[in-house]
Order: structure tokens, then C-alpha cells, then sequence
């Protein structure tokens, strides 16, 4: 993927660009606001990831600029507030997600990985499958080869998740915002002791793991 | 729209009307005070010439030699005199009457006289002269009418006067405060807004007249532009705190990372990079909590305010830290109502943020073994949530000192937190007009935060 990260601080910028890049994506790092809505204004690019205070152009401003010359690239802010009304703005002036400071690197990546491929699936799936593992939205109903699992209504939750994201690495932050609807970190390993409930009942009793945990960012479904 | 009743309450009570009626009675009082004594003066002079005339005309007949002479002068002149406008009458010591009518007036000098009943003449009152003359009685009485008309013409004037004057008044004031009163309710209303934390409310120009009232939405508006200045410059402030703090922080958290995976790590340093890691963490939560009630107290707009149902979002909580109270060997409890039955009006974010905030403290300051249990109650005017452990509890002189920022126990300096919770927690319940209390569990701490129930679910 092509990235344009747009960061004053050069450490951080440094981190991100050498991490993205040992990821395999090709990345450009740029520092001042205003030249880097030109540069994004006249390259394509699959991902913005924008500071939210720049010198020369604050990051909200450039993202609205760029939203009001229908320019729809996926922005992910990044910022050093992390109250509620900050949130609400950054998204307001366009931003698809919002990533706190200071983050680590797997958080980072995930969230990259999730806008890029933003799900853009009109039609409404029924039923979720990993390998032998089936989930009926309908019925609410899991199974996994063809023996019934039951879930608790969070179980279930959490496991359509990460089903609906297969492949996708999805950080404790990310899911705590998507399962439990908790923008801030409770610092309570709430979503460890879920995912290990988790995995008594899908992958304990069967011969192959489906849930994957990837050291240092969070978890993922594998067929 | 108000109801009638208020809004003509709200009228009488206005300024304008009540000037217009005090300047009414002024009028009312002069006006009175100067027709009375033109009043006085001209009747006065009215009585003085009806005096010399009654002596003028009593000196004619006192020039008659004798009483029949008298009477034969009386006789004449009463002929040609209406009895209304003039009364003579002689009375002589044989008690033979002459005259148009009779007075019985005994004594001598001026009288004011009613005639006795039956005597067909003039209702009214009559000035009389009366002396005595060759052995009888001569009283000559001149009809006051006139007089008594006067009084009658000044009070017409007065009326006159004063009704036009009221009307037109009275009519003016309530216009006036008709206009006035719906400048004064868009002051009001703006007033309101600011006060609501809506910073950006303006009482914006008024029908381009000044006045008194313009002269002080133009104030309003001036305190509410520098209040919002002031509020932005601090929010600008705060964000380049952030902004500058933060900064190192994820340059520290970058370099940490970075010796994290550096190839061959001995465990020992593992272990202290991964201390170093939780510390940031602490920091960054610390430093959070700072710029959140900065931010809150700096004026937190209540418009993002929704119906929050309190009971699902503590029961989300207890989930939350169920693990946490399991590893620390607490047991956490909950006695909440079913879904939708305690809703309030606020911001589900902070709200969640109070309850981690009071969980997380439970957790902390209690010892392995207490029992925690958060609890949401309902009835129709309030909504409470309560937070109570089993443990060491506050002593009472300590509890206010604890909503204090940056305020620790000095008995927990031990244990890990930064002292921010309650603080946060007092900041969050204020903006949403909730009562925060703390008082003994008997034993133990009970947190109480008690919200007026949700307007738009009572109505």
C-alpha cells in the first residue's frame, strides 16, 4: 500500500515510516501541514495518516480541505488529546479513525490494515465461516464441525467480530471500542480473560486454534 | 411559549408598565391638587360677592321706615322674584309672615340654609343674610346653585382630564412592555445558553434601536465573546501541553519498543523495559485525567448530551473489571434495575469513565477479600448510583480532601493510582447536575452519585 504519514516530530514519524515499510508498504513522511495537502492533493495515496497539530496547516484543516475537494482517501488521525469532543471533531472533519498517543506499533498497523480495507460489502452476510467453524446471524446460533458451541451474548459478539475482520489483526483497544463500546482504556485485561473464555468453548475441545494471538497487537481469526 | 398566565404576569411585572402607571397616579395627584385649589379660590370669591350683595340688598329695605312698610316692600319684590334663585321673607313680631317663602331664622348674620320640606322650591342650599327689623325678622337667602354647580364643573374637568390621559398611558406602557419583553426574554434566553455551556450564543442586534436594553445585549454578547476567547485560549493551551508532553512520551514508548525487540534480550532487562512500559502507561493515564477535567471545567458544551441508560452501562463495567476484581481476589457485585429503567441525560463516554473511575478505586483501596458492589436505583424524579465496598473506608474529616485533585490519603500513598479518580468523578457529576456523596458503608466507603431522572423520558 502507498502511505503518506504527516508528522512534525521526526522520531515518531521515523518509527511509523520504518515500521509501515518493514510491513512492505511504501511510505512518505512529510512534516509541514500545508505542503503536505499539496502532495496529497496531486498523488494517490491508499492511506493519510495525519497528525492532528502540524506546523503550517493543523491536521483537521488539512483533512477538510482535502474532504471538501472530494478527496475520499481513508485519514487516520493521530493525536495527543484523547477526550471525547477531540474524538468528535476528528471524525466530524472527516478523519476514519483516531489513534491516541503515545501508541505502539501493532496498534498502529492494525488500524491501517482495518481502513485499507474498509469494508465495502453492501450485501449483509448471514452466516460467518472460518474453516469448520460457522456462525448463523439469523439463528445466532455457533457451530464447529457441526457440534453446537454455546456463546454468551458477549462470546458471541467478540467471536462475530473478529470473524467479520478474518485475517485481520484486531488490537484489545480496538475491540474493547467495538465489543464493549468503550472509547478509553479501563486498563483491565477484560478482553484477555474474554478471549480465553472464548477459546475454551471454539478451539480447546477441537484440533486446530482459529484464534490466533499476535504478540504485541491483539488477536486474529484464521481459517 | 410560556402559558398566558405567566406571560401576563411577566407584563404586569415589566418596567415599562410600571412606569406608566406611577407616572399615571403623578398626573392624577398634580392635577387634583391644582383644580382643588383653583376650586377653593373661586368659590371663595364666589361666596365673598354673594355676601356684599345679600348687605347691599338687606340696606334697601332697612331704609324703610316701618315694618308695614317693610312688608308692603317685601311683597313687592317677592312678587318679581323667583323663589329659586332668591327667598325673602319677613316675619313680624304679631308672627304674620310676608314674603315668597318662610325661613325661621332666629338669629342675625349669615346662614347656610336648607328650606324645610313641602315648600315646593329648590333642592339646594341657600346663603342667608337675616337682621332684624322694626320688631321682625328680615332674611333675605341667595341660591348657592351656582356654587355647587362649580364643584360639579371642576370634577367634570378633573375626569376629563385624567381619562384620556391613563388611557393613552397605559396603552403606551403595555406596548412598550410587550417590546421590551421579548428583548428581554431573548436576553434571557441567551443568558441561559451561555450558562448551559454553549458558549457561541449571541443576543445578535436588536431592531437596530439603542437603547438601554441594546446597550446590554451588546455587554452580554462582548462577555460572552471574551468568555468564549478565553475558554478557546485555554483549550488551545491545553492542547499544546498535550501536544508538547505527549510527544516525548511516544518518543520514550518508541525507544522502549525498539529495546524491547532488540535481539538476545537478557530477561532481567526484559523485565525492566516492560516496568519502564507500565510507568509510561501510568503517566499517560495521569496526564489524561489532568487535560480531561481542564477541559470539562474550561466549559464541556452539554449538547452532545443523549438519554444514557445507566443500569446497561454499569452492568458493562462490572464485566469490565470482573477479571480484575478476580485477580485481586474482590468480589465484585451488581443490584441493577432491568434495561431502560434508569436513564439520565448526559455523555456515555464520561459516564462510563465515572464508573471505571469508582470501580477502579474500590479495587485499589480495598484489601483482597472485600466485597464491592455497584448498584443503579430508579424512581420517578431521581436516578442513583452507588458504589460501596467493605473495606477501611475514609475517615469523615478526610472525605471532602478527596474530591481535591491530586489529593491522596496519606495511608494509600502505598498503593498505586494517581489520586485523580474522585476528582474526575466530582468534575463529571457536576456537569450533569449530579449530587456526589461519600459516606460511611458501616464498614467500608459508599460513593453516591444522585442524577435528576432523564426530562425527556418523565415528560
Amino acid at each position: 500500500m502507498k502511505i503518506l504519514v504527516i508528522e512534525d516530530d521526526r522520531t515518531t514519524g521515523n518509527y511509523i515510516a520504518d515500521g509501515l515499510r518493514e510491513e512492505g508498504h511504501i511510505v512518505d513522511l512529510m512534516s509541514d501541514g500545508k505542503e503536505a495537502l499539496l502532495q496529497a492533493s496531486t498523488t494517490d495515496y491508499d492511506i493519510l495518516i495525519v497528525d492532528r497539530m502540524l506546523p503550517g496547516l493543523d491536521g483537521v484543516a488539512l483533512v477538510k480541505t482535502l474532504r471538501g475537494a472530494m478527496n475520499q482517501t481513508p485519514v487516520l488521525f493521530l493525536t495527543s488529546l484523547g477526550g471525547v469532543d477531540d474524538r468528535i471533531e476528528g471524525l466530524n472533519a472527516g478523519g476514519d479513525d483516531y489513534l491516541v498517543k503515545p501508541f505502539a506499533f501493532g496498534e498502529l498497523s492494525a488500524r491501517v490494515a482495518a481502513l485499507a480495507r474498509r469494508p465495502r460489502t453492501t450485501q449483509e452476510e448471514v452466516v460467518l465461516r472460518a474453516g469448520d467453524l460457522e456462525m448463523d446471524l439469523v439463528r445466532r446460533r455457533v457451530t464447529r464441525a457441526d457440534q453446537i458451541i454455546d456463546l454468551l451474548p458477549r462470546e458471541f459478539a467478540l467471536l462475530e467480530h473478529l470473524l467479520r475482520r478474518k485475517g485481520r489483526v484486531q488490537t484489545r483497544t480496538m475491540l474493547l471500542e467495538a465489543v464493549w463500546d468503550i472509547s478509553f482504556d479501563p486498563q483491565t485485561n477484560v478482553v484477555e480473560t474474554h478471549i480465553s473464555r472464548l477459546r475454551a468453548k471454539v478451539d480447546k475441545p477441537f484440533e486446530k486454534d482459529l484464534i490466533k494471538t499476535v504478540r504485541g497487537s491483539g488477536y486474529r481469526i484464521e481459517e | 411559549m410560556k402559558p398566558l398566565k405567566a406571560r401576563t404576569r411577566v407584563l404586569l411585572h415589566s418596567t415599562p408598565l410600571r412606569l406608566a402607571v406611577a407616572l399615571v397616579v403623578l398626573f392624577a395627584i398634580v392635577s387634583l391638587a391644582s383644580l382643588g385649589a383653583s376650586y377653593l379660590v373661586i368659590r371663595d370669591s364666589l361666596n365673598q360677592t354673594m355676601e356684599s350683595d345679600l348687605r347691599q340688598e338687606l340696606a334697601g329695605f332697612q331704609a324703610a321706615p316701618s315694618a308695614g312698610a317693610v312688608a308692603q316692600l317685601i311683597n313687592a319684590e317677592a312678587a318679581v322674584t323667583d323663589p329659586e334663585r332668591r327667598i325673602l321673607s319677613y316675619l313680624t313680631a304679631s308672627g304674620k309672615h310676608f314674603g315668597n317663602g318662610l325661613v325661621a331664622q332666629s338669629r342675625e348674620g349669615f346662614r347656610v340654609i336648607s328650606l324645610p320640606d313641602g315648600q315646593d322650591l329648590s333642592e339646594g342650599k341657600y346663603l342667608a343674610l337675616t337682621t332684624r327689623l322694626h320688631g321682625g325678622l328680615l332674611t333675605i337667602a341667595n341660591s348657592r346653585a351656582q356654587i355647587e354647580d362649580l364643584g360639579e364643573l371642576f370634577l367634570s374637568i378633573l375626569f376629563l382630564s385624567l381619562l384620556p390621559t391613563t388611557v393613552i398611558a397605559l396603552a403606551a406602557g403595555l406596548l412598550f412592555a410587550r417590546r421590551s419583553g421579548r428583548r428581554i426574554e431573548a436576553l434571557g434566553r441567551t443568558l441561559e445558553r451561555l450558562t448551559e455551556g454553549d458558549l457561541s450564543a449571541r443576543v445578535r442586534k436588536m431592531d437596530g434601536r439603542t437603547d438601554d436594553l441594546s446597550i446590554i445585549a451588546a455587554q452580554v454578547d462582548r462577555m460572552a465573546a471574551a468568555q468564549q476567547s478565553s475558554v478557546n485560549a485555554l483549550r488551545q493551551v491545553s492542547a499544546d501541553i498535550a501536544h508538547d508532553l505527549k510527544t516525548p512520551i511516544q518518543r520514550v514508548a518508541v525507544l522502549l519498543n525498539r529495546a524491547r525487540e532488540w535481539p538476545d534480550l537478557p530477561d532481567q532487562l526484559g523485565t525492566i523495559l516492560d516496568e519502564a512500559g507500565r510507568e509510561t502507561t501510568g503517566i499517560v493515564a495521569t496526564f489524561q485525567s489532568l487535560l480531561q477535567i481542564a477541559q470539562i471545567e474550561g466549559g464541556s458544551p452539554k449538547n452532545r448530551f443523549g438519554p444514557v441508560d445507566l443500569g446497561a452501562l454499569a452492568a458493562t463495567f462490572v464485566e469490565v473489571y470482573e477479571p480484575a476484581a478476580d485477580e485481586s481476589g474482590h468480589s465484585l457485585v451488581s443490584d441493577l434495575p432491568g434495561e431502560g429503567a434508569a436513564t439520565v441525560s448526559g455523555d456515555k463516554g464520561l459516564l462510563g469513565q465515572v464508573l471505571a473511575n469508582l470501580i477502579e478505586n474500590a479495587l485499589r483501596h480495598t484489601p483482597a477479600g472485600t466485597s464491592i458492589c455497584v448498584a443503579v436505583s430508579a424512581d420517578a424524579r431521581a436516578v442513583e448510583l452507588t458504589v460501596s465496598d467493605t473495606g477501611p473506608g475514609i475517615p469523615p474529616e478526610e472525605r471532602e480532601n478527596v474530591l481535591r485533585r491530586l489529593y491522596r490519603l496519606e495511608s494509600s500513598r502505598t498503593t498505586p493510582g494517581n489520586g485523580l479518580g474522585l476528582s474526575l468523578v466530582a468534575v463529571i457529576a457536576d456537569l450533569h447536575d449530579a449530587r456526589l456523596e461519600l459516606a460511611s458503608n458501616d464498614p467500608g466507603l459508599i460513593v453516591r452519585l444522585t442524577f435528576p431522572a432523564d426530562a425527556q423520558k418523565t415528560d
